[in-house]
């Protein structure tokens, strides 16, 4: 990692050429709600100006240009008794601007998932490699929680991570690419008072959270507490409509399906972003469905949130960005469900305190 | 402007960094293949019975068939171009190299379109997938074999290998139920399981005719006939989820420690590789933590049986 | 060498209109792209829109519309006797459609109403499921020819044909579509089943339903959003009757 601050003003140059000469998306106001506020989008960007510096955090995450919501693994082509299988990884260069830490820290579970493990994805790794990816801090919304999971900061997984300290950014290089291309731009190494700077702008940051959530011993409690009427209460209110997982930066669960083309001269091999909260995820060949409740598929959502599992040796995968919770109809989040299940638990403990053993 | 300078090239895609992982089922530096299958000739297609057929498939490249080893337990995701992919456990013999046995139910649309194939044809397998029956372990042991039905498949693989290293084992019993005598599959080598491995072989019939000489009732039944030596007995079972419960409690009546049992389970697996997350059971994956448990991690395993 | 997988027959395929706007079987003549391998999929026996040849040896029938007249019913029933394979196709031949709304109406008022009293034979208007035994369902107003297109390949090489089980929302939250409900209006894409893209609520407009009911919706939790953000019980009904499609779902 290679340290350096910028003015604003080159920032904005540095950017605008990076944007001009590559396909890049950025962050952008999108629309606004029925009572005004923003609601931002990563779109295509042409020019620095068109770019979002300022914006608070977009309604789905930035996990579409890695894991398309649906992508063709392979095609096959048909000629007699036989058949040929192709299968394409490439991918275009794309520059993406304005990721957040959360962001930045969900690409690399995303890595650990896919990558890391014993099949590594070709399609995943070909995306990733070919993304240079900038990331921008910013001061926490009142609903994001990513200081509990600690993913309010990130030190890996980007190419340039830009800190915003007033007239300038302070930049961690991460890539050999972005110190190039920042060769042609007015850098300076950083004085003693923009590392002051840095150190007030990550106090500032750290001290505005106003969301917290205690996932200590999670993976525990949500064993202990697989049976909780919690599950059922709040599977009472989830609409099934999969929304929570498809804005998720980390949810990767998806299905594979075959398709004969048109001409029925060739097929191709599909896979489609699935969600664990619709109705036949867990529906196995002869129609039985091992999930059949509401509450059992947000349950398992929270299962794989929270508890983790072996493929990225048992590690939470939610970095607390909340998307989920904002974009949820039924107001379901998961501070809320987190914390209920926790007061169960607290609630119980007050009979234990009474119970016989203490007289 | 666009200024060339700027333009990110298109990088190399090395999966050689990633590739170092891979479980090495003596394919050593080989990357697994795992998006696009190995390409297989149908060599020949077995009627067992009406539901069940028994697809022999010979690796069509040399160089892959070279590399593809496979250990007893494990399976492998058989894919029909066009019409998707099945989880298949593989019948065969794992010192078999020249082909792969698998022993296939008509049960839905891919089964259906494979029961079309002929001989001569083509289709893709990938993998092999998931845990194997620890046959290492259970060497000095007498085994208990169980299978229910098509439970027989994934337990032929265990059969071959036992019997091509009888010595290593004591006892071995292979208790084999069916709903008729009719659906007892594989009975063309019951002679020559009892008489070339030695292997006691007790069958068993919910339902049977006249002709039929054997016992009839369920499988739990069978263990009035034979004696275990629980503290040296290793057990696989495999059959519908329902029967192993019922047998692994009988086995643990019978005081065989719940991790010398195994069983295989089966949920629908889409991606083999713990990716997808379709096969969950609880926090494990059938895919990738199975499908071989021991009864204790099953027992253990919410949302299990 | 002959493949018994991949050799495939076309479909003896018929197409037939009842009380609709036609709109569905202009779907099938529709997306150029793949029009010639679409039709090569199909031996057309009868199709008024594309064909004036008519036979009546068809095995698979396309059914587009509601059942409004008494000799509808007796059309219908001897294409079911004819069919191996009976399609509702469209809306109105799978919920019956804005047809339906009709029936909150006395009969003789709408008589009155559109042919000025001229004597005109009008049942209250029913879907095709309400007659015969339907051995598939493409909803939609239209139906989406992609979706028509996939489940026609499936019916001639035999895979699984299904529509998906999840609602709309899925679909329009590929498209990084803002909620509507967001924006304040009411969209019934959490409780529609997908399959349509979300190309309405892509475009803005709410979805209505016409596809009908998800697989397993969560009704209550759906009035309940409704009702939280303050939105017009009325503009509700309104949405949720204009299809008739979510008939088994009384809203009160």
């Amino acid at each position: 990692m290679i340290y350096k601050v910028i003015s604003k003003p080159e920032f904005r140059r540095f950017i605008d050429a990076l944007v001009k000469a590559n396909n890049s998306f950025g962050p952008r106001l999108a629309d606004r709600t029925a009572d005004g506020k923003p609601v931002y989008r990563f779109m295509p960007v042409s020019s620095v100006d068109e770019i979002d510096f300022d914006y608070t955090a977009t309604a789905s995450s930035a996990k579409h240009f890695f894991l398309p919501f649906s992508e063709e693994l392979s095609r096959f082509r048909f000629h007699g008794s036989d058949w040929e299988q192709h299968s394409a990884y490439e991918a275009d260069p794309v520059v993406l601007i304005g990721l957040r830490a959360c962001d930045i820290s969900a690409l690399n579970i995303l890595d650990d998932v896919l990558l890391n493990g014993n099949y590594p994805s070709p399609y995943y790794l070909a995306k990733r490699k070919n993304t240079f990816v900038i990331g921008l801090d910013h001061l926490p919304l009142p609903d994001c929680f990513c200081k509990s999971l600690a993913h309010h900061t990130v030190s890996t997984g980007f190419n340039l991570f830009c800190s915003d300290i007033g007239e300038k950014y302070y930049l961690s290089i991460n890539s050999s690419k972005a110190f190039t291309y920042l060769k042609e731009f007015q850098t300076e190494d950083p004085s003693y008072e923009d590392n002051c700077l840095l150190t007030e702008r990550r106090k500032l940051i750290s001290d505005s959270f106003k969301t917290e959530i205690d996932v200590t011993s999670l993976p525990s409690i949500l064993d202990i507490e697989f049976d909780s009427p919690v599950w059922e209460k709040w599977g009472s209110k989830c609409l099934n409509c999969g929304t929570c997982a498809m804005v998720c930066p980390t949810c990767y669960c998806y299905s594979l399906e075959e398709r004969f083309d048109i001409d029925l001269k060739g097929a191709s091999r599909n896979r489609k972003l699935y969600s664990c909260n619709l109705v036949d995820f867990a529906v196995v060949a002869g129609g039985h469905n091992f999930r059949p409740k509401n509450g059992d598929r947000l349950k398992y959502r929270y299962y794989h949130q929270h508890r983790g599992f072996a493929e990225n040796d048992n590690q939470q995968i939610c970095v607390g960005c909340n998307r989920c919770g904002r974009a949820c109809l039924a107001d379901i989040n998961p501070k809320d469900v987190i914390n209920d299940l926790r007061m169960e638990k607290d609630s119980c403990m007050i009979c234990v305190s009474q119970s016989p053993g203490r007289i | 402007m666009h200024d060339m300078r700027f333009t990110i090239p298109r990088q190399d895609m090395n999966r050689e960094a990633f590739a170092s992982s891979v479980p090495d089922f003596n394919r050593k530096s080989e990357i697994m293949k795992t998006d696009t299958g190995y390409k297989c000739r149908i060599t020949n297609i077995i009627s067992l019975t009406e539901q069940e057929k028994l697809f022999q498939l010979r690796i069509a490249d040399p160089q892959e068939r070279r590399i593809f080893r496979f250990k007893p337990g494990q399976f492998l995701m058989l894919e029909l171009p066009g019409y998707g992919d099945v989880p298949i456990s593989i019948s065969s013999a794992s010192s078999n190299h020249e082909f792969i046995e698998l022993c296939i139910r008509k049960a839905g649309h891919v089964t259906s379109a494979l029961f079309r194939t002929e001989p001569g044809m083509h289709v893709a397998i990938r993998g092999p997938f998931g845990s194997s029956f620890p046959m290492d372990e259970m060497t000095g042991h007498h085994v208990l074999l169980v299978a229910g039905g098509l439970g027989i498949a994934p337990l032929r693989a265990p059969l071959f290998w036992i019997n091509e290293h009888r010595d290593r084992f004591r006892d071995v019993h292979l208790l084999y139920g069916a709903k008729e005598p009719s659906q007892l599959l594989f009975s063309y080598q019951f002679e020559e399981w009892k008489t070339i491995s030695h292997i006691r072989l007790h069958t068993i019939v919910e339902h049977s005719g006249a002709e039929w000489k054997g016992s009839t009732g369920m499988i739990t039944e069978l263990f009035r006939d034979i004696t275990i030596d629980a503290k040296n007995t290793y057990a696989i079972v495999c059959g519908p989820p329902v029967m192993f419960k019922f047998v692994c409690s009988h086995l643990d009546r019978f005081g065989i420690p719940m991790n010398r049992m195994f069983v295989s389970l089966e949920r629908r697996m889409h991606c083999g590789m713990g990716k997808c997350c379709r096969c969950m059971v609880g926090s494990t994956f059938t895919c990738i933590d199975g499908p071989v448990f021991d009864y204790w991690s099953v027992m253990n395993l919410k949302e299990a049986i | 060498m002959k493949n018994p997988v991949y050799t495939f027959e076309k479909l003896k395929f018929a197409s037939f209109e009842f009380t609709c706007c036609e709109g569905c079987q202009l779907q099938l003549a529709n997306r150029e792209a793949s029009l010639a391998e679409f039709f090569s999929l199909l031996d057309v026996r009868t199709f008024r829109e594309i064909s004036s040849e008519k036979h009546d040896d068809y095995d698979v029938a396309f059914v587009e519309g509601s059942i409004s007249r008494s000799d509808e019913i007796e059309r219908l029933l001897a294409i079911r006797r004819q069919a191996k394979t009976l399609v509702a196709f469209g809306t109105c031949a799978c919920f019956g459609g804005v047809n339906s709304l009709k029936n909150r109406y006395p009969v003789e008022e709408c008589i009155a109403e559109v042919y000025d009293g001229l004597p005109v034979e009008s049942l209250p208007v029913r879907k095709i499921s309400d007659i015969v035994k339907v051995d598939f369902s493409i909803p939609g107003c239209p139906v989406a020819k992609k979706e028509v297109e996939w489940i026609v390949v499936n019916l001639v090489t035999g895979s699984l044909a299904t529509l998906p089980k999840y609602p709309v929302c899925v679909e329009c939250k590929e498209q990084l579509n803002t909620c509507l409900f967001d924006l304040g209006e009411i969209c019934l894409g959490p409780i529609t089943r997908a399959g349509c893209d979300a190309v309405c609520t892509t475009g803005k407009t709410p979805c209505l339903g016409c596809r009908g009911p998800a697989d397993d919706i969560n009704f209550p939790a759906f009035l309940e959003l409704v009702e939280k953000r303050g939105l017009s019980r009325r503009d509700l009904k309104e949405k949720l009757g204009f299809y008739n499609a979510f008939e088994a779902y009384p809203c009160p």
